[in-house]
């Protein structure tokens, strides 16, 4: 059976580029992976630029208004868009701006050349063009990474895990952060991550997303429960989820 | 067949003799908590341990187990089965509990053959407990806190000694791997005696009803408020269902190589009390709210199980206490559902004229 390989391309917005890292260390382990697959376009890894490829995979948020147009330009030219990490997927730690006023931000960021540089309120990709799949996380796991494209590959659309942090938590047989005193988003946050942060004693930070049905005011009750003041439950609820949590709030970005 | 009565300082070299032809896995302490793991030595065991994250299920039913390898394009399948011979020691009594509602229900209509080869080469060492675990357990209440059958050897702990009753005649050759094993004397039965009348006080009855009761206590608590009070206090985060040694929903996936033709079918744990659980084809969810997952869960623990295989589906391990965050444990849930219940008169009187 002779088939094109298919063409994959990875392209940057506001991000770290921590997850394009994570994708050269998992091909690190998977050299397979080449074999079935051309990468045209990743600036993290080569220098030569392909414009026909099949596959993109985004990292980073939309923050300002010139990004939409190149994330238009690349849906246009893919067939399967995949946000890859927590910043494309859920507008990232770039999202904890929203709850302030735009020119406060810009002003505490770029001082006195805050009119040089265009910026708005940090969105997920999702908001601007239609993206077929997400792999979360920050940075994404490199386990979920490979599993994801041996989906796309097979011409399936891989879905965002639906079961709580805690279950996987709970198989590696962790002890509970909170019975050592620390507080953790475990049981509103997508597993996938090997509950990494509590496998090493620290409550989960929520880097990828809430599940579907959270129970948020149960948890924030817990949280509080468990010493937390409101304030702090807030700030804890906002590194990642700020986005999410906003829209829970129906509120708008200031 | 009779007790024995080995001394502690020889258990060690009995361990030493089982790792020769066993794969020997027990309680384990790591960091802060027990858990069931394979040992090495005889000193990675410890028997003092009171209770563990995970059920001793783990190694009969793995949290992630492949089922069968495929390879398309050769047509080739071939299904994994574990025989490996191991120990499974110092399993509590509520626990034995447990796998012998396992057993019953692997073993139910179309048998599980990989449980059931697993189950066929374990040997069951299981332990008295002389005092609760901890606070949340309630296994007197549910009749777990003692065993009869279902074990190949049984310990309990007299001090300096162990009085191991056997259960099987592989128990007795498992036994046999020792010289320092001897039949217990008047004495020594005395001592057992002894040490079993002085646990039972120890441990608290903290279920106000009898067990017997729990099926027929459900039955007329269907439309109780309490499952809605429960819904809204749920977290959904599934903790409870994974750490229960009477669950055993699994679902199961395929893991492809590269080459999109081969791989392997992956049987993993699933839960009840997770959202997505009851999500049929078309994508309808039968079970949408915490509250009906909640319903769901205590039905089974309380009533499905025993009308089914007349054995408790709760053992009272207070595992899922321990785990749960917002304080939803069955103890509870069954007194105040007692504390509820609609009076039959109450009941009568809105039917009869
Ligand atoms: S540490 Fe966090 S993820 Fe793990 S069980 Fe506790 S709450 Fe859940
Ligand atoms: S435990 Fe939480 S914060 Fe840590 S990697 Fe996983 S999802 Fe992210
Ligand atoms: S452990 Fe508690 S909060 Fe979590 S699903 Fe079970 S009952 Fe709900
Ligand atoms: S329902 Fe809870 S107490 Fe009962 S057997 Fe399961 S984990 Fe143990
Ligand atoms: S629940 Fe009872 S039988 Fe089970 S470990 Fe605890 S004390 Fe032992």
């Amino acid at each position: 059976m002779t088939q094109q390989k298919p063409k994959i391309a990875f392209f940057d917005f506001a991000s770290c580029e921590g997850c394009q890292l994570t994708v050269i260390d998992s091909l690190q382990t998977n050299l397979e992976l080449l074999n079935a697959v051309e990468i045209v376009n990743f600036r993290e890894a080569m220098s030569e630029k392909g414009q026909d490829y099949q596959i993109a995979f985004i990292e980073g948020s939309c923050s300002r208004k010139s990004d939409e147009a190149r994330l238009q330009a690349i849906r246009e030219q893919a067939d399967i868009v995949v946000a890859l990490g927590a910043c494309a997927h859920l507008g990232g730690v770039n999202a904890v701006r929203n709850r302030q006023p735009l020119e406060d931000v810009r002003t505490y960021v770029y001082g006195n050349k805050a009119d040089w540089y265009e910026t708005y309120p940090a969105r997920p990709i999702s908001q601007v063009i239609t993206v077929d799949a997400t792999i979360p996380g920050c940075p994404i796991d490199r386990d979920e990474f490979i599993a994801s494209v041996k989906m796309l590959l097979q011409g399936r659309i891989p879905k965002l895990p639906e079961t709580p942090l805690c279950v996987e938590c709970k198989l590696l047989e962790n002890q509970c952060v909170y019975t050592m005193g620390k507080v953790c988003l475990g049981p509103i946050v997508r597993a996938g991550c090997k509950a990494i942060c509590p496998s090493f004693g620290d409550g989960c930070e929520g880097c990828r997303g809430l599940v579907s049905e959270p129970n948020m005011e149960s948890l924030k009750q817990v949280m509080a429960e468990h010493g937390m003041a409101d304030q702090d439950i807030s700030h804890k609820l906002d590194l990642f989820l700020t986005y999410q949590m906003m829209n829970l709030e129906n509120e708008e970005p200031k | 067949m009779g007790f024995r009565v080995m001394p502690k300082s020889a258990f060690p070299g009995w361990v030493e003799q089982m790792l020769q032809t066993y794969r020997v896995v027990g309680p384990r302490k790591i960091r802060d908590r027990y858990m069931f793991d394979e040992v090495n030595s005889p000193g990675d065991l410890d028997l003092t341990y009171s209770t563990t994250v995970l059920p001793p299920k783990k190694v009969l039913l793995p949290q992630h187990e492949e089922l069968l390898s495929f390879d398309l394009e050769s047509g080739k399948m071939e299904a994994a089965i574990d025989t490996q011979p191991t120990v499974l020691l110092g399993v509590h009594t509520c626990d034995l509990h447990a796998i012998r509602l396992l057993d019953a229900v692997f073993e139910d209509g179309y048998a599980d053959q990989h449980y059931i080869a697993r189950r066929q080469n374990v040997l069951l060492v299981s332990l008295e407990c002389l005092s609760p675990c901890t606070e949340k357990s309630f296994c007197k209440s549910m009749g777990t806190l003692s065993v009869t059958e279902g074990y190949d050897l049984h310990l309990t702990d007299l001090g300096d000694s162990y009085a191991i009753d056997i259960g099987s005649e592989r128990g007795q050759a498992l036994l046999e791997l020792t010289e320092n094993a001897q039949p217990a004397t008047d004495a020594d039965y005395s001592r057992l005696n002894q040490t079993l009348s002085d646990k039972w006080p120890r441990f608290p009855y903290r279920l106000e009803s009898d067990i017997t009761e729990l099926a027929n206590l459900l039955a007329v608590s269907y439309d109780s408020d309490l499952w809605e009070e429960l819904g809204e206090k749920c977290l959904g985060c599934g903790s409870c269902t994974i750490v229960c040694p009477t669950c055993y929903c699994f679902n199961v996936i395929d893991e492809v190589d590269f080459s999109l033709n081969a791989g392997s079918r992956i049987r993993q744990w699933d839960g009840c009390t997770l959202s997505q659980f009851a999500v049929v084809a078309g994508g309808h969810n039968f079970r949408s709210t915490n509250q009906e997952r909640q319903r769901h869960r205590f039905f089974r623990k309380g009533k499905y199980q025993m009308e089914a295989y007349g054995l408790v589906g709760c053992v009272g391990c207070g595992r899922c206490a321990e785990a749960c965050l917002v304080d939803i444990n069955p103890v509870d849930t069954f007194n105040e559902l007692s504390r509820r219940r609609i009076p039959m008169t109450r009941r009568h009187k809105e039917v009869l004229p």
